[in-house]
């Protein structure tokens, strides 16, 4: 118990140490003006936002529900499955695993397909087929990456030497899969090559030089940076860069973009990343050692659960350090750009493309907001402008 | 007759003896059998439809037509079997019981009827008329749908039954050279032409049992192949199936393809170095042997898994005596023929034509055996028999094509059997 104390005693604080480093920002002491939404967007804009959203939380809200029920009475009753695998400790789990994924799929295929109506209700895209059939093979890839997530964890908790201290090995073995991730992940997506004339403009400012892709086949207007080293890659969604948007709004959103990779948002994610997995392993051995720990293939449906909990539990703080990125990336944008009027634009523009609700409930804004609202990034781009001016 | 046993029997007894001329020149010689089962068809498909009728008002087909149609699917049986190099002699005409030497036992009085069977008859028939196209139907008549550009809309006669065809096809070359049909390809066919027999009967209301795809019930009356040294075992009479796992079986498959797909690279390597150890030393180093073993072994779990022929999710290493469908392969290396070894790859070819004619049955087999088992929470037992046969061959094939054992995969449907030691008659020794 002594040792236990001790261990954490020193344990919290390196935590705290750590996620205070990996926080620190370019972003200044700022406080944001408060602006009126109602003078900003139009009140069929902020209606048809606020019902969709609405919509969307509660869809959430069900499925979230539906899933812990599920997993709850899968980690009761779910090792009754056992007798349907001849796959061995490790296999078997395997087979737990993918039976508790399954069901949560079958028990959140009508909201999925509910979504879908949603959506289509209020103009936007939506495929019943990929909710329904697309997912059930999506299903697939789900199983595969549980299935190593598994082996490597049963694998190691089995060894003797190792028993119930898996999770120390079991943490830096999926950060070191999560770096190899994305460092892969940007060659195996593809996409065009895009030139505009103030992509070297803003590599300059931004002091990154990357390949700027662009991604056909999505209905939805977005951006991503991704990669690691010679690999970091910004991906454009074509949406984007098609009417209403304009091309100074395109640039502004490259620059956000560019500013995650400038920031080195992708090695900090990955060092939440670590900062969170130690942690959550080190719980889901503790939660399944009554079981018989994770060696065992009836602790996986219990793991599974304990996992899912964990994650709910942590989506409030990864939320808060994701929206850091962003604002950070928000503020890089700025100063690359110096164009505060285009940012302000793109955000209101997404009000009426994506039904964002600009100021959301505080509920959703801590646990599914993964972006400063609409109405934080148009006051920082406020902010911004009164602070260049003289 | 028990009533277990199916009304619809096919029985053979063909000596494998082949005429090279009459192989040779098998198709034109049925010319005239041709036109005549043309014609019959065409009265036999006009006395169908009378039939539909008559069996649904009165529950019984009407004595005449029942005859003329037991006749017409006789003959085709005599015809199928004369095509597809099944039997040697030259049929008759008018399809005589006992007359040909694969021949087929029909109900000789019409059978009572169950009328809503009889009602959507060739609903019910869908699943059993596109195992009859895989199996080998054997020639009869089908309505030929064609577009408006050019084609004709039409009924006409052909032959189906892609594991038939192949069988007459690798038969003829055999039978050329030989002058006898392989004992196997001959099985394999005359289980596509009495599927065929049975899956006429139930459409042309015959009989209404549905038809059986368990080959030892198809070929009872006809020997078993010696015993192959690899060859599959298991408790044929598990037939549950979880419906859980039937539902997700495809996103459940897909880790053990990934597995699969890397142990694969890493299996053709350890081939190839295999194949110059065994043109080498007559025979194979036993580390390789084992690990494609383990090899062989993992992918029948993983593809009885997968078909449904087996219930319980396999592991992932091959090992033997964990899956409720195993495979007995050698324990230790045997000693190969070096020519075999050299021309592998050419002597497989065959081998893989009859494969791949099996894993479309096998295809089939678990898209129908999906739903069955998703209703009533067990696979059907012909299915699952049919799987199981389809599963053993093509596990023959792999071992012989990794070197695991020179003997050639046996097509025959049926499981082989330990050959009885000859009975000497002991003289005494003294008088």
């Amino acid at each position: 118990m002594t040792r236990r104390i001790a261990a954490a005693a020193v344990l919290v604080p390196v935590w705290v140490v750590a996620g205070w480093l990996l926080w620190r920002s370019s972003l200044p002491a700022y406080h944001l003006p408060h602006l009126n939404e109602a003078a900003l967007f139009s009140p069929h804009v902020l209606h048809r936002a606020r019902r969709f959203s609405g919509g969307e939380r509660l869809l959430w809200l069900a499925q979230t529900i539906t899933q812990l029920v599920v997993l709850g009475l899968f980690a009761l009753y779910g090792v009754r499955w056992t007798r349907e695998s001849a796959a061995g400790p490790v296999g078997t789990g395997m087979l737990l695993g993918m039976i508790g994924f399954a069901l949560v799929w079958a028990a959140e295929l009508p909201f999925a397909v509910l979504d879908v109506w949603w959506r289509h209700h209020y103009g936007l895209s939506g495929s019943y087929v990929q909710a329904t059939i697309g997912n059930w093979f999506a299903l697939g890839v789900q199983f595969v990456l549980l299935c190593v997530a598994l082996a490597i964890v049963m694998g190691l908790a089995r060894v003797r030497r190792i028993g119930d201290r898996w999770w120390l090995l079991a943490a830096p073995v999926f950060v070191g899969l999560r770096i190899l991730l994305a460092f892969v992940s940007p060659w195996l997506l593809g996409g065009s090559a895009f030139h505009a004339r103030y992509v070297a403009q803003l590599e300059r400012r931004e002091q990154v030089h990357v390949p700027v892709r662009v991604l056909s086949g999505f209905s939805e207007p977005n951006a991503f940076a991704t990669g690691l080293g010679g690999s970091r890659r910004v991906f454009l969604w074509r949406p984007i860069l098609e009417r209403p948007f304009t091309p100074r709004m395109d640039r502004f959103v490259l620059a956000h973009e560019l500013g995650h990779l400038a920031h080195n948002h992708i090695w900090k994610s990955i060092g939440w990343y670590a900062l969170f997995a130690f942690p959550l392993a080190f719980l889901i051995a503790l939660a399944t050692r009554r079981r018989g720990g994770m060696g065992v293939p009836e602790a996986v449906p219990l793991a599974i659960f304990v996992y899912v909990v964990l994650q709910l539990a942590a989506l409030p703080l990864q939320n808060v350090v994701s929206r850091h990125f962003e604002a950070e990336a928000d503020w890089s944008a700025l100063r690359a750009t110096h164009d505060p009027v285009a940012g302000r634009r793109l955000f209101r523009l997404f009000a009426s493309q994506t039904l964002d609700d600009p100021n959301p409930p505080w509920w959703d804004y801590v646990f599914l907001e993964n972006h400063p609202t609409l109405m934080q990034r148009i006051e920082m781009t406020r902010y911004y402008a009164a602070a260049q001016s003289p | 007759m028990d009533p277990h046993e199916h009304p619809v029997r096919l029985a053979v007894e063909d000596d494998l003896q082949r005429s090279r001329l009459t192989v040779f020149l098998r198709l034109i010689l049925a010319i005239p059998h041709f036109i005549w089962f043309g014609l019959w068809s065409i009265a036999a498909f006009l006395a169908s439809i009378v039939n539909w009728f008559a069996t649904l008002v009165t529950g019984r087909p009407p004595s005449w037509l029942h005859r003329f149609l037991c006749a017409y699917i006789r003959y085709s049986v005599h015809l199928s079997a004369y095509l597809y190099l099944t039997a040697n002699p030259y049929p008759g005409f008018f399809g005589t019981h006992g007359e040909y030497p694969v021949d087929v036992d029909l109900p000789s009085e019409p059978q009572l009827q169950t009328r809503w069977k009889t009602l959507v008859r060739i609903i019910l028939a869908i699943p059993a008329l596109v195992l009859g196209a895989v199996l080998g139907g054997g020639i009869g008549f089908w309505y030929t749908g064609g577009g408006r550009s050019g084609s004709r809309r039409n009924s006409s006669f052909s032959s189906g039954g892609f594991l038939a065809v192949v069988c007459a096809f690798l038969g003829w070359w055999a039978s050329l050279f030989l002058g006898r049909m392989p004992r196997g390809l001959r099985d394999a066919g005359a289980y596509g032409v009495g599927y065929g027999a049975q899956v006429r009967a139930y459409a042309l209301l015959i009989t209404d049992r549905y038809p059986n795809t368990d080959p030892t019930a198809l070929l009872e009356s006809v020997q078993p192949p010696p015993l192959h040294p690899v060859r599959v075992v298991g408790d044929a009479h598990d037939l549950r199936r979880s419906r859980l796992t039937v539902f997700f079986r495809l996103p459940l498959l897909i880790p053990h393809l990934v597995w699969l797909y890397l142990w694969s690279i890493v299996a053709l390597l350890v081939l190839i170095l295999d194949w110059f150890a065994t043109l080498a030393r007559g025979r194979p180093p036993r580390a390789f042997h084992r690990f494609l073993s383990r090899f062989v072994r993992y992918e029948l779990h993983l593809y009885a898994f997968g078909s449904l022929a087996a219930n319980p999710f396999p592991g992932f290493t091959g090992a033997p005596g964990t899956y409720p469908l195993d495979l007995v392969l050698p324990e230790e290396p045997q000693r190969q023929n070096r020519w075999k070894t050299l021309f592998r790859l050419f002597l497989l070819v065959p081998a893989w034509l009859v494969g791949a004619a099996l894993s479309y049955a096998l295809f089939t087999c678990a898209f129908f055996t999906w739903f069955v088992a998703l209703v009533t929470g067990s696979a059907p037992w012909g299915m699952r028999n049919l799987s199981a046969y389809a599963l053993r061959y093509l596990a023959q094939t792999n071992a012989y094509f990794s070197l695991l054992t020179d003997r050639y995969p046996h097509a025959s449907p049926l499981e082989g059997e330990e050959a009885e030691p000859e009975h000497v008659e002991l003289e005494p020794a003294y008088t």
